[in-house]
Formats: structure tokens, C-alpha cells, sequence
């Protein structure tokens, strides 16, 4: 591996993986892997495609597509993850993941910048309102949506969607944003429009970026790994 | 490829036809038939708001169980049991809708009778009450089925999108998945009604056919509910449709109830396939924007309780018709341990009740034989026309068509073919008219089968055909007509199966229930003998336990005949379902 694994283990440790190793009946998809993500800077994961980065990022919170097995150990946020009794929902409300294509539910823009809230957070209906609002501020998605909250979320550009994802990870407040290739589906313009609203969030949160772009990571994370193409 | 085409529209709008032509060869008052509730043949009255009443009673009764209990077994089969279970729980309430009407029908007579008798006090336990529950479980199959193909129309990443926000399964379910899928669900419950809506031999076996019973009062109405009734189907099933001649005014009455129950299933199945057809969570505007309410769910703590308890909850509600399954077979296998005895099949029947099935296993066996060589052909054709031949706009139009005649209930098929066989053309009951009318009711599986094997086709294939220089008849028949074959046979054996069980369109026109020749000669008055109208005869003799255990013989029989084609038809749908993802 070219990431070179920490020995010391940091108090403020968002994120560990140690000899990750994904597989999918005896073919070995990723790894073996290990990696910190320190809390409060952005790490960026790059690698060839099918290097196995996504499959990384949905380890880490649990979300491994049925038919894959894996082995090593993940700590997020000080939980283990896969261990007994470990509450994955709650912990996928603090380590939010984004998908590398943009989903967006069948409701209002603003309901889906909301979706995660609604069910998580115990507020009155305004203030769940002010962070979903909050939410597109600082997702960039703002000024091109104050004026039409309640329309549907399907009229939006995919650039815009890619944004609106963004929003709804946002509004959870989550400790760390995992984000899968998150300008990939998009033209020059909205990637710059993406990343001027990513460097945005850079200073607040704990950030893991995975990218084939080597110049976009260059561009936007504190440090960088790369991952060897599949064996 | 017309002749698909021209078969499929001959048949609906033939059966449509006929009844228009049978309403106007005698005078019938569509105001006497849609307001009054007396219904009298001997004095000349033709009021049909009793059957109309009960037909909406028992389809509602139907529904209202059906509809929640297939919308969460679906939910439970492909949201919340592990992946690898999947297939073997959706194949376990696919056996449902395998079981033959008429097997249902005697399930009624021995076991939901006497419940509501017992619950109800009701002498006997004949009412609409007992039709709506036989019909509940004949309509979860469909609701299932429907349900789980809207369900798995819903992108994996909607799902991830979704968990990823920290929801729980049962929260990603509710928030996202179902709001995704409603369209198709929806549909599932209204092609559950108009199955509902058709069905007539089971009904018929457990309703009372209570003539001109219509409730005074609201109260009245819970009361009459446990009391027999009939229906718009039980009527036209009764021995009243052969009395009544092909012309004059009780015919046309006649004519005037099959046109109103056509006219609602069609509406009902059409609604249901375009509302089936319009899911397409991709499509801008698709859903409606609802306005956001952010509502505060539950408090933190109590989530996880929660999602644990809601997805037990959908568990169970899975073991319903897994236990139903598995149920009907245990009885039927008890019950008609008759059938396990091989004399059984080789003996002829004796007497009213004695004696063994081998006459109605021949008779079915030739009229199943016969149905599908002649569906085969029409079907490829049709099939072809659908996937290949007809341009888009056509394409659908053809499609609501094949759809919509699979949804006509074949008690209507049943009356076409007494129209015009037995009586326009004079074969009397003859085995040729069943098997056409048999071959009708399989055309439309048959049709949809081949069309979406083509459809499936993967396009370098036919692109490849067409770079050599191919013309589209060449492509049809050395690229298309191989490709379509294993759907074919899969639509083929489905398709038969259903016929296999069917019961109403023999009543009329191929069966009776002793005195024929075990294979018959000629066309003209060449009635067999059949499993299902067998069991059929026997089943209204419920008194007497010789009858009911050839009845459950010969019903264990059937199923096994049917059973078969669709054992067959399974592992190669299957593979078929493999190589088209």
C-alpha cells in the first residue's frame, strides 16, 4: 500500500481502517487496506477505476452491496462498525454518505434536503425548516432554489442534484461526509460549482473524498492516498 | 403477424359483439336493470342492483384483506427477508395463484362455510361474507406478484441514498422506497380487483345465489352481508343462461349483466396496467410534489424499538400466505389421498360420486392438448407483433388489448363460446369449442411471454443480424422466432395451467359431468368430461362424503396437472430472467 499506516493512534481519529479486505465469494475486490482519517481535514482516496474506493467508503458505514463479505477492523467515530449490538443507523446519521450518482427522492427540494431530519432530528416543524434551508446555504444550492423550495426535486440539473445530495448529508450536521467521486456525472461548470461548495464546508467538517481526478484531490484535500488497481 | 392482432381484437371485441347482439334481440331496459333489485324471469322482471350490490360487497370485502396483506408480504418478500430467501419466498406465493379456482371454491365449501357459519349464525355459512374471504386469498397472489415487480423497480441506490442519511430499514422503506413504488402498488391492488371483480366458480360455490336481496338500511347492509347474495358472474354461471334461450328479452338481460361486468373489469384491468406502466421513478413530474411537512417522528430512543417491531410486524404478515400455501396443499393432499391411489386415474367414474377420474383426465388432457397447439401459433404472432411489428404508439395500444383480455372474466369467455359454437354454429357442446375457448383465455400469457423474451434481446445481437445484410423477415425468423422460443413455452405452460383449471367456459360449451365418450367423435355434440367441472358438480353436493372425496381426489389431481406445467415453466423462466439482466 502507498498509504502508510499510522502507528500513533490519534485521540482525534474520525476514522480507522486497519487490513480492510473485501471479497466476493473467494476473488479478493479491495485490499488488504488500512488508513486514518484524522478529525477536521480532508483526506482524499484515488485509484483507478474498480480499485475498489467506493466499496471502501460504503464499508465504512456499513452499506456493502449484498453478495460481499469482508474482513478487518473499522472504527468510525469510536464505533465499531459490524460489531454486536452497534447501531449502523445512528452511526450513518454522523458519517453520512453521498453517492457518486445523485438520488434524489420523488418530493419537493426542500423535502429532500429534509429527508434525513425528519426522521432524525426531534424539532419543531421551523427549525427543521432552518436547517434543511441551512443545509442548501451551505451546500451552494441556494440562490438557484430559494425561489421554488416546493417544486418538484426531479426539474433540478444533475449538477444541481449532485448538490441537493450534498444538502441532505448536511442537514444531519454529521461529524464526517463521505463523498463518492462527487463530481464524476458532471461538465466543467457545475464541477466547479460542486467544489467551490465542498472547499466551502472544508474548514467546518472531517471530509473523505474519493476520486480518480488526481487534480481535483490535489486541489481540494489535505493529504491524499492512492489505492493499487485491483489485483 | 395480423393474425395475432386480428385473434386478440376478434376475441375481445367479439366477446363484447356478441353480447351487444344478444342485449338487442330482445327488449331489456338498461334503467330497470341498473335500478331495480327484483329479478324474475317468470314474471318478466330484470332488475339487477342485487347482483350489482353483492358483486361490489364481496370484491371490496376481497380487497379491503387482500390488498394491505399482499402490500406487506411484498414489502416483507424483497425489503426486509435476507436476499438468498427471495426467490424460493416470492416462488411459495406464486403457488397460490397456481391453485385452480375451483379448488378454492371446494376450500370454501369445506372450511370458510362452516367458519362463517360458526362466527356468523349463519345456517350452512352461504354468504357474501365467505365469498369475499375465499376471494381475499385467490387475490393475494396478484397483489403480491404486482407488488414485488414495483418494488424491485426501485434503484438499489434509492435504498443506499436513503440509509446512508441514517434511517432505518423500516424508515428507508416508508420514506423512500414505498413513496417510490406507490404507483405500482397501487395497480397491484386494482388488477387484485378485477381478478376479483371476474371470478366466478368459486364465488358460486359459497354465495347462496340468493336472488333480489338488497339492504333497506345501513345497519342492514352489515346484516346482509352474512346472508347469501349473488353476484353479477354467479348469475351468469347458474343454470339460468341455458334456460334462458340466445334471444329474447331474458337473454338480453343476461347479455346486459356480462356487458356491465365486462365494462367494469376492462375499466378496472386498463387503469391498472397504465397506472403499472406510468411508474418510472426517473421521469421529471412523474410524482407528485407533495408540499414538505417536516413532521418529528419519534424520538431517538424509541427508533430502533420501532423498526425492530414493524419489520416482525411485515414478517408476519409474510407467513400469511406462506401458511395458506402450505395449508391447501396439506389438505389437499389429506383430503384427497384418494388421488395417490393410481386406480383412481385409470378407473371411469361410476355412478353420481363413485368410481375413479380417467374419463376426466383424458377429457382435460385433449382439451388442454388441443388449446395450446392452437394458442402457440397465435401467440408467437401476436407476441411478435407486440415487441416487433407495431410501432410504439400500437405497441401500447395492442398491449392494454392483450392485457385487457386477459382480464375478461372467463365466465364471459364461456358465455362466447355457448353463443356462438354451441348455438350459432350447432355443435352443441362440443370438446373443439372448449379448447378454442381455453385457447383464449392462455393467449394473453402466452402473448406477453414471447414479447418480453424479444424485448430482452440484447441489441449488438439483432444489430448484428442486420449488419450482415438481413431483412426483417429473415431477422424475425433466423434471430427473433429462436430467441422468443424458450418464452414460448414458458408463456405456453403458464398459460395452460391457468386453462387446465378453468371451469366456467367448459360449463357451456365442452363438459358434462357423466355419459361421455372417454375421447369424442366428430365436432358436433362431442362433449368429455373434465377435471374441473367435475369437481365442480361434486362440490354442490357437499352432503355427501363419497362425492366430496372424489371431489378432493379428483381437485389433488388437477393440481398436480397443473402443478406440472408450472414446475416445468419455473427453472426456465428463471434462466431466462437471468440472461436478460
Amino acid at each position: 500500500m502507498t498509504a502508510t499506516p499510522t502507528t500513533t493512534i490519534d485521540t482525534s481519529t474520525a476514522a480507522s481502517v486497519r487490513h480492510l479486505v473485501v471479497r466476493k465469494g473467494d476473488t479478493v475486490l479491495v485490499g488488504p487496506v488500512s488508513f486514518e482519517l484524522p478529525a477536521g481535514t480532508t483526506l482524499g482516496l484515488r485509484g483507478p477505476s474498480g480499485s475498489g474506493k467506493s466499496t471502501i467508503l460504503r464499508a465504512l458505514v456499513g452499506l456493502l452491496p449484498a453478495g460481499l463479505t469482508r474482513t478487518g477492523d473499522i472504527t468510525v467515530l469510536d464505533v465499531t462498525v459490524g460489531g454486536a449490538g452497534v447501531d449502523l443507523a445512528a452511526l450513518r446519521s454522523r458519517a453520512v454518505l453521498v453517492g457518486q450518482t445523485p438520488v434524489v427522492f420523488p418530493a419537493s427540494i426542500l423535502a429532500n434536503a429534509g429527508f434525513g431530519l425528519r426522521h432524525l432530528v426531534r424539532a419543531p416543524r421551523a427549525e427543521l425548516r432552518r436547517r434543511a434551508e441551512g443545509a442548501l446555504r451551505e451546500a451552494g444550492l441556494w440562490d438557484e432554489v430559494a425561489d421554488r423550495l416546493d417544486a418538484p426535486a426531479e426539474q433540478l440539473s444533475v449538477g444541481q442534484r449532485q448538490r441537493l445530495c450534498l444538502a441532505r448529508a448536511l442537514a444531519l450536521d454529521p461529524s464526517v461526509l463521505l463523498l463518492d467521486e462527487p463530481t464524476s456525472a458532471l461538465d466543467a461548470g457545475a464541477t466547479a460549482t460542486v467544489e467551490a461548495a465542498l472547499a466551502g464546508l472544508k474548514a467546518r467538517r472531517t471530509v473523505l473524498i474519493v476520486s480518480h481526478d488526481r487534480a481535483q484531490l490535489a486541489r481540494m484535500c489535505d493529504d491524499v492516498m492512492s489505492l493499487p488497481a485491483c489485483p | 403477424m395480423g393474425l395475432g392482432a386480428g385473434v386478440a381484437g376478434a376475441a375481445l371485441l367479439g366477446v363484447a359483439a356478441f353480447l351487444v347482439v344478444g342485449v338487442r334481440s330482445g327488449p331489456m331496459s338498461w334503467v330497470e336493470l341498473l335500478t331495480s333489485a327484483v329479478w324474475d324471469p317468470s314474471r318478466g322482471k330484470y332488475g339487477a342492483t342485487a347482483m350489482i350490490w353483492g358483486t361490489a360487497v364481496v370484491a371490496a370485502l376481497a380487497l379491503a384483506l387482500a390488498a394491505p396483506l399482499g402490500w406487506g408480504a411484498a414489502i416483507a418478500l424483497h425489503e426486509v427477508a435476507p436476499a438468498r430467501w427471495r426467490r424460493a419466498l416470492r416462488t411459495g406465493c406464486e403457488l397460490l395463484a397456481v391453485v385452480p379456482s375451483i379448488v378454492y371454491g371446494l376450500v370454501g365449501v369445506a372450511f370458510v362455510r362452516p367458519l362463517v357459519s360458526e362466527l356468523a349464525g349463519v345456517p350452512g355459512g352461504d354468504s357474501l361474507l365467505a365469498a369475499g374471504l375465499v376471494l381475499a386469498v385467490m387475490v393475494l397472489p396478484t397483489v403480491v406478484a404486482v407488488s414485488v415487480d414495483a418494488l424491485a423497480g426501485v434503484p438499489a441506490r434509492t435504498r443506499e441514498a436513503a440509509a446512508a442519511c441514517g434511517l432505518t430499514r423500516t424508515e428507508v422503506i416508508r420514506s423512500a422506497v414505498v413513496p417510490e413504488a406507490r404507483r405500482g402498488m397501487g395497480a397491484a391492488a386494482l388488477l387484485g380487483l378485477a381478478r376479483a371483480l371476474g371470478e366466478t366458480i368459486a364465488v358460486y360455490l359459497v354465495v347462496g345465489r340468493a336472488d333480489s336481496l338488497v339492504p333497506q338500511s345501513l345497519g342492514d347492509a352489515v346484516t346482509r352481508a352474512v346472508r347469501p347474495g349473488q353476484t353479477l358472474t354467479t348469475k351468469l354461471n347458474g343454470p339460468e343462461t341455458v334456460l334462458a334461450g340466445t334471444a329474447g328479452p331474458h337473454w338480453a338481460a343476461l347479455c346486459g349483466l356480462g356487458l356491465l361486468l365486462l365494462a367494469v373489469v376492462a375499466a378496472v384491468t386498463i387503469a391498472g396496467s397504465l397506472r403499472f406502466r406510468g411508474h418510472d421513478p426517473r421521469k421529471p413530474g412523474a410524482t407528485s410534489s407533495k408540499r414538505w411537512q417536516p413532521v418529528p417522528r419519534a424520538a431517538h430512543r424509541w427508533r430502533k424499538g420501532r423498526d425492530r417491531l414493524a419489520r416482525t410486524w411485515l414478517v408476519a404478515i409474510l407467513a400469511v400466505p406462506l401458511a395458506l400455501v402450505a395449508g391447501i396443499a396439506a389438505v389437499a393432499l389429506t383430503r384427497g389421498s384418494a388421488a395417490l391411489d393410481p386406480s383412481f386415474w385409470s378407473t371411469p367414474a361410476l355412478g353420481a360420486s363413485g368410481g375413479g377420474i380417467s374419463g376426466q383426465v383424458a377429457g382435460t388432457l385433449l382439451l388442454v392438448v388441443v388449446a395450446g397447439v392452437l394458442t402457440a401459433p397465435v401467440g408467437l404472432a401476436l407476441g411478435l407483433l407486440l415487441s416487433e411489428y407495431a410501432g410504439p404508439g400500437a405497441a401500447r395500444w395492442l398491449r392494454t388489448l392483450t392485457l385487457t383480455l386477459g382480464g375478461v372474466p372467463s365466465i364471459l369467455l364461456g358465455l362466447w363460446g355457448y353463443w356462438l359454437f354451441s348455438s350459432r354454429l350447432g355443435w352443441g357442446k362440443s370438446w373443439l369449442a372448449g379448447a378454442v375457448v381455453l385457447a383464449v383465455v392462455a393467449l394473453p400469457p402466452v402473448a406477453l411471454a414471447v414479447a418480453a423474451t424479444i424485448s430482452a434481446l440484447p441489441g449488438e445481437r439483432r444489430e448484428a443480424a442486420l449488419a450482415v445484410g438481413l431483412r426483417r423477415d429473415q431477422l424475425v425468423r433466423s434471430v427473433l422466432v429462436p430467441h422468443a422460443l424458450p418464452g414460448l413455452v414458458t408463456g405456453l405452460l403458464l398459460g395452460l395451467a391457468r386453462a387446465a383449471g378453468e371451469t366456467a367456459p367448459l360449463l357451456f360449451t365442452a363438459a358434462v359431468f357423466s355419459g361421455a365418450q372417454p375421447l369424442p367423435q366428430g365436432i358436433r355434440n362431442a362433449e368429455v368430461t373434465a377435471l374441473p367441472t367435475h369437481i365442480f358438480t361434486l362440490a354442490q353436493d357437499a352432503a355427501d362424503p363419497a362425492a366430496l372425496r372424489t371431489a378432493w381426489g379428483a381437485a389433488l389431481a388437477l393440481m398436480a396437472v397443473a402443478g406440472l406445467l408450472v414446475l416445468v415453466a419455473l427453472p426456465v423462466r428463471r434462466r431466462l430472467e437471468a440472461r436478460a439482466a
